[in-house]
Order: C-alpha cells, then sequence, then structure tokens
C-alpha cells in the first residue's frame, strides 16, 4: 500500500459516511450512548472504588459515650455493672457518621443560658463535673497503646458537622430541637493495623457505649463495587455488540453502495488492501467520532454530578477530573476505535471483497 | 502462447451446465470473435477467461500458468494485464469521465501526477478529447461505453475482454466502436470479443470462435458460422 493512496482512501471514507447519512448518524449515536454508559459506569466503579480505600486507610476509631456517665469513671475504675440500660442509649447512628472525618474543636460547648444564679451555679458545677469526666475518658484512652492522639466532640459539634455535610442543614432545627447524637472522642491510631486492637480496648472502658470503626464499610463498599464491575461488565458487553452490529450495518449497506466501484477495483487489480481500507477506515471513524461524543458527554455529566454531591453529601470523595480525564479519553477512544474495526471486520469478510 | 485451456467446463451450483470441455488457444495480438446464440456460454467463458469465476473442471493456463494456483499478488498482477468491457458499460453514473477513466489508475495506486497526464491522452484514443468533467450520464450510449473502453484500456492491458460491447448500441454506433476496437487490437493489445452480431462478425476477417450449449462447435478465420 502506498502512502499517496490515502489521498483517495481517506475522503472515500468520508464521502461514504455521508453517503450513507441517517445510517451513519444512528451508528454514532448508538456508539455514543453505549461508550457514554460504559464509561460513565467506569468512573461510578473507579470512584467507589478510591472511597472504599479511603475508608480502609482511615485510622479513627470512634467511641460513642453513654448519655449518663457512671460516677465511679470519676476515679478511673470502670465498673462490672453498666447503668442506664433505658433512656440514656443513643438512638442509632446515620451510617455516615462513622465515616466523617471530623475538624472539631475538643472544647465543649458552653450549655444553655442560666435562669437564675444558683440554677447557673448548679449547671456550671454539673458541667465542670462532666469536664472531669471526660479528661478521666481521654487519659484512659490515651493509656492504650497505638494511640496518636485523641479528640472529644461534643454533641452540639457533632450535630453541627453533620448538618454541614449534607449541604449545610441546620439538623437539630428540622428535628425539632432534639439530639440524637451522643458525645463521642475521636481517637486517631498510630497505623491502621492496631485499629481492632483499639477499638476493643477502647469498647472496655465503662463510659464508653458503642465503638465504630470502618469495619464492615470497606467490605460492603468492596462488594459493591465487585458487583457492580460484573453487572458493569455484561452491560458493557450487550451495549459494545449492538454498536458493532449497527456499525456492521452501516459498513455492509457502504459496500452495498459502492458495490460497482467494487468491481471495477477488483477488475483493474486493486489490492484486497485497497478495496477494503477506505470502509475499515469509516468504521474506525464511526467508533471515534462516536467516542469522542460519548467523552464529552461523560465528561459534562461527571464535572456537574460531582459538583452536585460535593454540595449535599461532602463525605462522599469524588476524584478530581483533572486526574481522570485523560485515562476515561483514552478508556472511551480506545473503546470506540475497537468498536469501528469490529464493527467493519464482519462485512469485510464477505468474499465478494476478495480480489 | 497467452491463454490456453484445457478440457474446461462450468458447471453453477443449481445443476446448469454452462461449458463443457473447452479447448482452445490464444497468442498475442489475436482478435477473437466469440459467438454463439444468447445462453451458449458466452459470457461464462469471459468470466473464467479474467478469473471473475473459477472452473469446476479442467484448467486455464495464462502464460503458462494455472488460473486456480495464483496467489492473491499474482491475482493483482494478472488483472493489471487485463481490461474488461460489458454490455452495460457500469460506469460510476454520479461522477464525471475523468473521474470513471481515473479512477482504474486510482485503483491501482498511481501517483497524481501520471493520472491527470494519462486520462487525457486516453480520451482522446477513445475519441473523448476535451469531454472531461461531463457527468457519463449526459453522454450518450456510445460514448459511454467509449468511456468504459477508455478506463479498461488505461493501464495498457496485454488482453482486453468485451462481453457483448454492442449490444446496446444502434448499428452506426456500433460499427464505430469496433472501429476504436480494430485500433486498439493494431496497436498491439489482445483482443477477445463476445457478440451474437453477424454483420460485425461478417464484416471483420478475424478468428471466430463459436459456442453452442457450452460447447466449442468451430475454430476458424472468417464470418458468422452458425
Amino acid at each position: 500500500m502506498k502512502l499517496s493512496s490515502f489521498r483517495y482512501i481517506v475522503p472515500q471514507a468520508f464521502k461514504s459516511m455521508l453517503h450513507n447519512g441517517l445510517m451513519t448518524v444512528a451508528a454514532i449515536l448508538t456508539i455514543t450512548i453505549s461508550l457514554f454508559l460504559c464509561t460513565a459506569f467506569w468512573l461510578l466503579i473507579i470512584n467507589i472504588d478510591a472511597n472504599a480505600r479511603q475508608v480502609e486507610e482511615d485510622v479513627r476509631v470512634l467511641a460513642y459515650l453513654k448519655e449518663d456517665i457512671p460516677d465511679g469513671q470519676e476515679e478511673g475504675q470502670a465498673e462490672a455493672q453498666p447503668e442506664a440500660q433505658g433512656e440514656g442509649q443513643p438512638a442509632a447512628l446515620p451510617e455516615a457518621q462513622s465515616a466523617v472525618q471530623p475538624e472539631a474543636q475538643p472544647e465543649i460547648e458552653p450549655e444553655a443560658q442560666t435562669e437564675g444564679q444558683t440554677e447557673g451555679q448548679a449547671e456550671e458545677e454539673q458541667e465542670k463535673q462532666l469536664e472531669e469526666k471526660y479528661a478521666v475518658i481521654r487519659d484512659e484512652i490515651m493509656a492504650i497503646p497505638g494511640v496518636a492522639s485523641c479528640e472529644f466532640i461534643s454533641k452540639e459539634e457533632g450535630i453541627k458537622d453533620l448538618g454541614s455535610r449534607f449541604g449545610g442543614v441546620d439538623l437539630k432545627e428540622t428535628l425539632g430541637g432534639a439530639n440524637p447524637l451522643p458525645d463521642l472522642f475521636s481517637i486517631m491510631a498510630e497505623t491502621t493495623d492496631d485499629v481492632a486492637v483499639i477499638a476493643e480496648k477502647v469498647s472496655e472502658i465503662e463510659a464508653v457505649d458503642v465503638v465504630r470503626y470502618g469495619e464492615g464499610t470497606v467490605e460492603k463498599l468492596f462488594a459493591l463495587t465487585d458487583a457492580m464491575r460484573r453487572v458493569g461488565v455484561a452491560v458493557m458487553i450487550l451495549l459494545a455488540l449492538a454498536a458493532v452490529v449497527l456499525i456492521a450495518m452501516t459498513i455492509r449497506l457502504a459496500v452495498v453502495a459502492r458495490k460497482k466501484e467494487i468491481m471495477v477495483m477488483k477488475w483493474v487489480g486493486a489490492t484486497n488492501a485497497f478495496i477494503r481500507l477506505p470502509f475499515l477506515l469509516e468504521g474506525v471513524f464511526l467508533g471515534l467520532l462516536g467516542g469522542l461524543l460519548a467523552l464529552v458527554l461523560v465528561l459534562i455529566a461527571y464535572v456537574n454530578a460531582g459538583d452536585y454531591l460535593a454540595s449535599t453529601i461532602s463525605f462522599v470523595l469524588v476524584l478530581d477530573i483533572g486526574q481522570i480525564w485523560l485515562k476515561t479519553a483514552g478508556f472511551t477512544l480506545a473503546a470506540g476505535l475497537i468498536l469501528g474495526i469490529f464493527g467493519s471486520l464482519f462485512p469485510l469478510a464477505n468474499r465478494f471483497m476478495d480480489v | 502462447m497467452l491463454i490456453q485451456t484445457i478440457s474446461l467446463g462450468k458447471k453453477y451450483k443449481n445443476g446448469i451446465v454452462a461449458l463443457s470441455d473447452i479447448n482452445l488457444s490464444i497468442d498475442y495480438g489475436e482478435f477473437i470473435f466469440l459467438t454463439g446464440e444468447s445462453g451458449a456460454g458466452k459470457s461464462t467463458l469471459i468470466r473464467l477467461l479474467f478469473r471473475e469465476e473459477l472452473p469446476s473442471s479442467g484448467q486455464i493456463l495464462i502464460s503458462g500458468r494455472s488460473s486456480i494456483r495464483l496467489s492473491k499478488k499474482d491475482i493483482v498482477r494478472l488483472r493489471r494485464n487485463t481490461g474488461v468491457v460489458f454490455q452495460d458499460f457500469r460506469l460510476m453514473e454520479r461522477n464525471t469521465v475523468f473521474d470513471n477513466v481515473a479512477f482504474a489508475l486510482k485503483a491501482v495506486e498511481r501517483p497524481w501526477d501520471e493520472i491527470k497526464k494519462r486520462v487525457p491522452r486516453v480520451l482522446e484514443r477513445v475519441g473523448l478529447a476535451g469531454r472531461e468533467q461531463e457527468n457519463v450520464m449526459h453522454l450518450s450510449g456510445g460514448e459511454q461505453q467509449r468511456v468504459a473502453i477508455a478506463r479498461a484500456i488505461i493501464n495498457n492491458p496485454i488482453i482486453l475482454f468485451a462481453d457483448e460491447p454492442t449490444g446496446d448500441l444502434d448499428p452506426r454506433t456500433s460499427m464505430e466502436l469496433m472501429q476504436l476496437f480494430n485500433e486498439i487490437n493494431e496497436q498491439g493489445t489482445t483482443l477477445v470479443m463476445a457478440t451474437h452480431d453477424k454483420t460485425i462478425v461478417d464484416a471483420f476477417n478475424k478468428r471466430v470462435l463459436t459456442l453452442s450449449a457450452g460447447r466449442l462447435i468451430s475454430d476458424s478465420v472468417g464470418g458468422w458460422q452458425l
């Protein structure tokens, strides 16, 4: 094949695409839709994967405190009998709370305004006692080997923080002034290996009600990505098949439309490559055009979805478009190219195309 | 010897025997009429000779080599040395005279500069000088066949096959075209022409092969044999 022949072959492929009109549009749109869905699925999977990895790398243990901290705690003694079974139990925590990275300060917020002098004094006294109790718990936690730091997060801070993660809503107001969250200690382990042991030790502290860390969540997320990958592959194969069939039909039509030219080419001694290349190229152009369209659409959709997620549920990690656009472009265009080549190979395998 | 057939036969899948036991030889520079009634097997023989179809029995030797055993490369080489013209011209209707003729050069990957020079020359040879930019559908039947001839001879083939080239043309135009074919033959191209036009065969004192029901019934020089 001479390089100069591409002067004929390349325009021929474009002419044929124009001549095929509607069929070309249908083929490109099918490829676009197929690749858009495939790429979107792929992006979803890598994002869930990244979130799972982030949770996995989380070295935090959250220790939710009981509503009424037993007095014995003040002396640092762990009592055998847990108190306050009934009303003191914190409500089930939202799943999100266990995966958050709080930035709250360790201070305790002052409670509500005092009504009278004596009442105010009593409350201050109570607060002081509580603070002392918390200090003791903190010391106990810090004494556990492998703990790097420990941070107190009051229920007030907790609800504010949670609200801000769901797009800045005032959750307390939404819940009619009630705050179902308990006070908690956010404990950082030195390494991920220590997390389980620390959690175990922390749960033994009398004042601690529930201990949460990434356990289960990571497995669930990985199981989700795994399932999605399987479904994704099945969907991708079906969509790719549809695209290949449509490309094949388009190229077949192009072959039929140029039957006479193909015959003449054969009579005058054109090579197989020269006869087939314009059609193969047409398939490649269809695939690449569909891929390019899909890429543009998917990137626009990704940026918008990312912005939306960031403004509504900010604890979800959305991979930056700058990091992944090149990979995405490579994925989409390569898929388009492969579909195009496959689609055109079928009609070109016809014996009619042989010299 | 350019072409030789040995016990050549063609039987189609539907059971019809189009040709049987054809033995003939064609030498360089010959002008041969292939005659016979419709359905006698003229077109089939031509298709076998330019390897559009393969024989079901017997052999065709082209310059001593069997046509069945040719590699793809050899087939391409054979086709580049062969020209073919049909009754229905088989032109690309939407294209100009130039594009139709130039297509034969493009397909064998000749450089553009050469194509631009050679197309007007061959058009002059077939009597269509200056008609390059006309759409082929605006030409008369005779002129369209001249375009087809130009396309067939532009690669300077050793042999030219013509399957009823004057079949759709009036007698006067037919004779004009026959003059052109004669000139092409005189310039060295071997010519094998299938025709059932007695007037044409009688007008030229050439070798005549006569087919009847798929068999070669005569091979002689002179006029119409049937």
